[in-house]
């Protein structure tokens, strides 16, 4: 890892900072403060060419007059100077660059020829960069925060590279809702130098990142896309979220496969031949994420439900079938062994539908235990509806003093959601939750921070384990190729 | 290095031209090993008799050139001729169709109910991309494909096939075998390699790419294209 380009980027000890100054409404002064507010550790040298203190800490007039070398240069510059301030970087011996400046090629040829003058500086001092035009990068483990949102949520372990820089910044608040974060995410910009590849390549290796998301709406270099990511996957999932050209953009041909050849089709092959898991929405993109960093992987499609509801286990079985997974039935063993748990309104078909839990714990523990102990079950999706008044209803009968009603119910909660949580590590095989309620709710909170996924919807609660079926598949499949 | 395909591509280049003939482009198939239904190139009635009758009836006949590339919108395909009387008919009215063919080919009659289409383009970005469809005439309704870059290795051309949406069809279907998927996978990385000895060639189609009653494929028809700015050698 530390031979990639991207190490110093995403590891800095000490940054030069371009463009911040004591005017609170300036992008630069906004990403300095964001920096700062991470609490990162390393040396920050903001440089401005009149200003003696910039927010509060020393600045200097020129990169020259810096104290060291620095790790790192951010620039967040006008257009025009952005060029000659990364020479002056140069030459003081500056190796590494984050250039967030916009108005190079997505403007036009006059933007494009800026930017070849700022790669042909680059490439003359040995300078590797991420940018032009692009929100930086969060490195939460390395409390790095480059880009001018704040970065209020805990570290995590969805690696990203976004050809978006808002799917990076903009999504710090969604993830952090479900107790997820990013260990590393970059955003790519305009690709002058650092690119997708290279940030899979970081990815790869980084001991943070458990998945690696992909937000791309072109690949550049295809064939070493194809090779990185198929030498990433055997180790680390890949998912992706693609949104290309229109199949009416497709180039005219005189054949039948020129005229099949729409990115969007050629794409699809692309992604399986890659190894990579595509998503069909931003939110596929984490909720598969969120399954694929947490879960064991499953030894096949079959999945049992469990529920307490008719209409949410039906609708979970019917994305199950949409999805391409199996309901298998229970063998007689499991069936008996579930059965003094089972109220006479209930059903052990599957879905699992106990219409009614007697006790908390039979429904969180004990259930789940017997399914993942079954040889026909291969992963568990539940239905959580969550118990926290129930809990606490209960508690407040059996005569719990008000003014600890509060402190028993949450510890009730913490013990039974420890107890589920730690289902899926001891048997291998992937328990994944879905419920309508959310963060709000603190039970939720619990299961979310224990590392147990339960998605907003069954519908999305069965494609993400579809996800994570298919990941076995590739993996498989790669491996397979390798052998060869 | 492929002598024939190499002379094929280098004359038609030096000609001017940006297509293949059928009968070239199943010449450059043939020699990387994709089976092609047997044909002749007849010039003269004659040589279509001789040719029907050592093929045996029923033949298929076509205006072969490499102008013609809608052959059948062209009326330029006649299928299931079965006599003497109705291959000499048809060797004149195929004579006569514009612009005028190089020959008419007489092939044989390729059974089978399953039609798929395999071919490639170049991608800006992956270079070489080769697809597996459904053929046949609803091959752009169905528009059911898999692609991949070239080069890639057997499990991938495997995988192309459980790819599609109708990958039943490889499957035993309606009293034939399942489709020889080994012998599939094998074609499919000829033409990954055609298409990367041959970076001239900017297109190719197999369509349709029959399967006959033993479930191995057939080219019954291919079209290949040449970027006319490059040059003839081979790689």
């Amino acid at each position: 890892m530390e031979n990639s380009p991207l190490y110093k980027i995403a590891n800095p000890e000490s940054i030069a900072f371009f463009g911040a100054s004591n005017n609170p409404s300036a992008m630069g002064t906004s990403i300095l403060n964001s920096i700062r507010a991470l609490g990162f550790t390393g040396r920050l040298y903001p440089v401005h060419p009149k200003e003696a203190q910039v927010q509060g800490l020393e600045a200097f007039g020129a990169v020259a007059d810096l104290p060291q070398v620095p790790d790192l240069a951010v620039l967040v510059l006008p257009t025009a100077i952005v060029a000659e301030t990364l020479d002056a970087c140069g030459q003081k011996g500056i190796r590494h660059a984050i250039v967030v400046s916009g108005g190079f090629t997505e403007i036009g040829a006059a933007g494009a020829q800026l930017q070849q003058a700022l790669e042909n500086v680059a490439q003359k001092h040995g300078i590797r960069f991420l940018g032009p035009n692009c929100t930086g990068i969060v490195n939460s483990h390395h409390r790095l925060n480059s880009t001018f949102l704040p970065y209020d949520i805990r570290p995590g372990f969805i690696g990203m590279a976004s050809q978006s820089g808002s799917f990076i910044t903009q999504m710090f608040d969604y993830l952090g809702r479900y107790g997820l974060g990013y260990s590393t995410g970059f955003s790519v910009g305009n690709e002058a130098d650092i690119d997708l590849v290279d940030c899979l390549q970081y990815l790869a290796r980084c001991p943070h990142t458990r998945v690696i998301a992909l937000y791309i709406e072109s690949i550049r270099r295809g064939r070493e896309f194809i090779e990185t990511a198929r030498a990433i996957v055997p180790h680390k999932p890949i998912v992706a979220y693609y949104v290309g050209g229109s199949e009416e953009g497709r180039r005219a041909g005189f054949s039948h496969t020129g005229a099949l050849a729409g990115p969007d089709r050629l794409y699809t092959g692309i992604f399986r031949q890659s190894g990579v898991i595509r998503a069909d929405s931003i939110t596929e993109l984490f909720d598969f994420c969120w399954v694929l960093g947490t879960c064991p992987i499953p030894a096949g499609k079959e999945v049992i439900i469990q529920t307490h509801s008719g209409g949410p286990g039906a609708v979970a079985a019917d994305a199950c079938g949409r999805s391409g997974l199996k309901l298998p039935a229970l063998d007689a063993d499991t069936l008996a062994r579930l059965a003094p748990f089972v109220p006479h309104t209930g059903s052990c078909h599957n879905p699992i539908d106990l219409t009614f839990t007697r006790n908390p714990l039979d429904y969180y523990l004990k259930i789940p235990e017997i399914l993942l102990e079954s040889p026909s079950c291969r992963s568990v999706l539940t239905y959580f509806l969550v118990p926290s008044k129930t809990v606490r209803q209960s508690l407040e009968l059996m005569g719990v003093a008000a003014d600890q009603l509060e402190s028993e119910t949450e510890q009730v909660l913490a013990t039974i959601a420890e107890a589920i949580a730690a289902l899926p590590a001891k048997h291998g095989k992937p328990l994944v939750g879905f419920s309508f309620r959310n963060h709000e709710d603190p039970f939720a909170r619990m299961l979310y921070a224990l590392g147990l996924p339960v998605l907003p919807d069954p519908g999305r609660a069965a494609r993400a384990l579809a996800a994570l079926v298919a990941y076995r598949r590739l993996k498989m499949k790669i491996e397979k190729s390798g052998s060869n | 290095m492929p002598t024939t395909a190499s002379k094929i591509i280098q004359d038609t280049l030096a000609n001017r031209r940006h297509t293949l003939s059928e009968f070239e482009s199943k010449q450059v198939l043939a020699e990387f090993g994709i089976p092609v239904a047997t044909e002749v190139l007849a010039k003269t009635a004659r040589e279509a008799r001789e040719a029907a009758d050592q093929i045996v009836y029923p033949v298929a006949m076509k205006a072969c050139s490499p102008q013609l590339l809608h052959k059948t919108e062209s009326g330029g395909v006649v299928l299931n001729i079965t006599t003497q009387t109705d291959l000499q008919q048809t060797f004149e009215s195929l004579k006569a169709i514009a612009p005028p063919p190089d020959g008419i080919l007489v092939q044989a009659m390729v059974p089978g109910r399953r039609e798929l289409v395999v071919g490639f383009n170049r991608d800006a970005q992956f270079g070489p991309c080769v697809m597996l469809g459904l053929g046949g005439i609803f091959t752009e309704v169905l528009a059911d494909t898999a692609f991949r870059a070239a080069p890639f290795d057997r499990v991938e051309a495997l995988d192309m096939m459980a790819e599609l949406r109708s990958a039943r069809i490889f499957d035993a279907f309606r009293g034939e075998p399942p489709v020889d998927r080994e012998h599939l996978a094998e074609t499919l990385l000829a033409v990954a390699d055609i298409a990367v000895r041959f970076p001239q060639v900017s297109e190719l189609d197999i369509n349709p790419l029959l399967v006959n009653p033993e479930g191995r494929c057939v080219a019954v028809d291919a079209l290949i294209v040449l970027d006319t700015g490059l040059k003839a050698e081979g790689v």
